[in-house]
């Protein structure tokens, strides 16, 4: 697995426009990227009130992970795609790379055709801002040192 | 594999509870729910089974300190600790930034300790990582049973690598040692991820110019503690 390149100002947004335009052609709802160990890298659009995006990708990371494991198991590396169907919200998932997966979610305002069409442009696109930040780190200052750190206390939580 | 992310200017880590079955792994995490302020957690997700087993995992997100403008996350998962579930424990490894390894004291759980504690190992090994790239603490489970080994013993057998790392005597249903065993891996965390930057900026000769810029921009932002 490889490290996840820092997002600086410039990625973050070259990810959230992927992120927006996808949403407004595929007319789903909301969409997160999130590394296959569930931490979240980039979400745009409107999560439902009392979601907490830091866990519905922890949960879809252990879902599409069980899902590769299923795969697996009868000969195939993995499915490209998972999709859960509900009465009123659907999720697809895909995968962008190795490391990371693509997580939407949408209502009956629109259609899995159409999130499946444009997701995978999506996922294309996303890949190839991956690929590039990773093969040109940006160069960064650290964030902060052993002495920032020191002087937060010895205390994380509390 | 921590996340930096300077448009929300947070940085994420990922600590994996582990141990052998019914050591408290989510005793920890419940407790530590009960504990932190509620704008500072988000809800504690238990995948179980009907009797409270830990099927998949646990999930517990966390916003800690600021440093330096930096938002700092926590995401506390804990792995099933019952010996079938080893594929599912790989999966919640993936991507892991630090380890608790929860022990249960009681002498006759120490086989399991040990079994659980090379399961670990092996795991990792999988990843193509080791404990000595992953920081992790030893936090012996517990301590309130009648017929629980001393510390003594449990640093024996599983506090014996070539670097010895921090340990803490818990009780976790009540909450001894519980902070200590979290404030303790929180920090190893975020010590190794500022020398780890620090390396790279040496390595680089300081030619950056984004984190310059940030850090003019929000220094001295104090650190907040999020704990009632």
């Amino acid at each position: 697995m490889q490290a996840m390149p820092i997002l600086t100002l410039q990625a973050a947004g070259d990810l959230l426009k992927a992120l927006e335009d996808f949403l407004e052609k595929s007319e789903a709802n909301f969409c997160l990227i999130i590394d296959r160990g569930g931490n979240l890298i980039s979400q745009q659009g409107q999560i439902p009130e009392g979601a907490d995006a830091s866990i519905v990708g922890a949960l879809a990371a252990g879902s599409f992970a069980a899902t590769r494991e299923l795969a697996l198991r009868i000969g195939e590396p993995e499915f490209s795609a998972l999709f859960q169907q509900g009465a009123n919200f659907s999720i697809l998932i895909n995968a962008v790379d190795e490391d990371v997966i693509l997580v939407t979610a949408f209502t009956t305002q629109t259609t899995v055709g159409l999130v499946r069409f444009y997701s995978a442009r999506a996922v294309k696109r996303i890949a190839n801002l991956l690929a590039d930040l990773r093969a040109n780190p940006p160069e960064v200052e650290p964030l902060f040192t052993e002495r920032d750190l020191a002087s937060a206390g010895n205390r994380i939580f509390g | 594999m921590s996340i930096i992310n300077y448009a929300n200017k947070e940085i994420q880590f990922k600590i994996v509870f582990y141990g052998p079955a019914l050591c408290g792994k989510t005793t920890n995490l419940a407790y530590i729910h009960t504990q932190v302020h509620d704008t500072h957690k988000g809800e504690l997700v238990s995948l179980a089974t009907a009797a409270d087993r830990t099927l998949f995992f646990d999930f517990l997100p966390l916003n800690a300190v600021v440093i330096q403008g930096f938002k700092t996350k926590f995401q506390l998962y804990t792995v099933p600790g019952q010996v079938l579930y080893n594929a599912t424990r790989q999966l919640v490894l993936r991507s892991v930034d630090g380890v608790v390894f929860v022990a249960d004291s009681q002498w006759e759980k120490m086989e399991e300790n040990i079994e659980s504690f090379q399961n670990l190992q092996d795991n990792l090994a999988r990843q193509g990582t080791t404990l000595d790239h992953v920081p992790y603490v030893l936090q012996y489970n517990k301590r309130d049973m009648p017929n629980v080994a001393p510390a003594h013993y449990l640093e024996f057998i599983l506090n014996n690598r070539k670097t010895r790392v921090p340990s803490f005597e818990a009780v976790a249903t009540s909450g001894q040692g519980v902070f200590n065993t979290l404030n303790t891996i929180s920090r190893l965390l975020l010590r190794k991820f500022a020398r780890e930057m620090e390396q790279q900026a040496a390595n680089k000769g300081h030619r950056g110019t984004e984190s310059a810029s940030a850090r003019t921009a929000l220094s001295g932002i104090a650190a907040a503690t999020i704990r009632r």
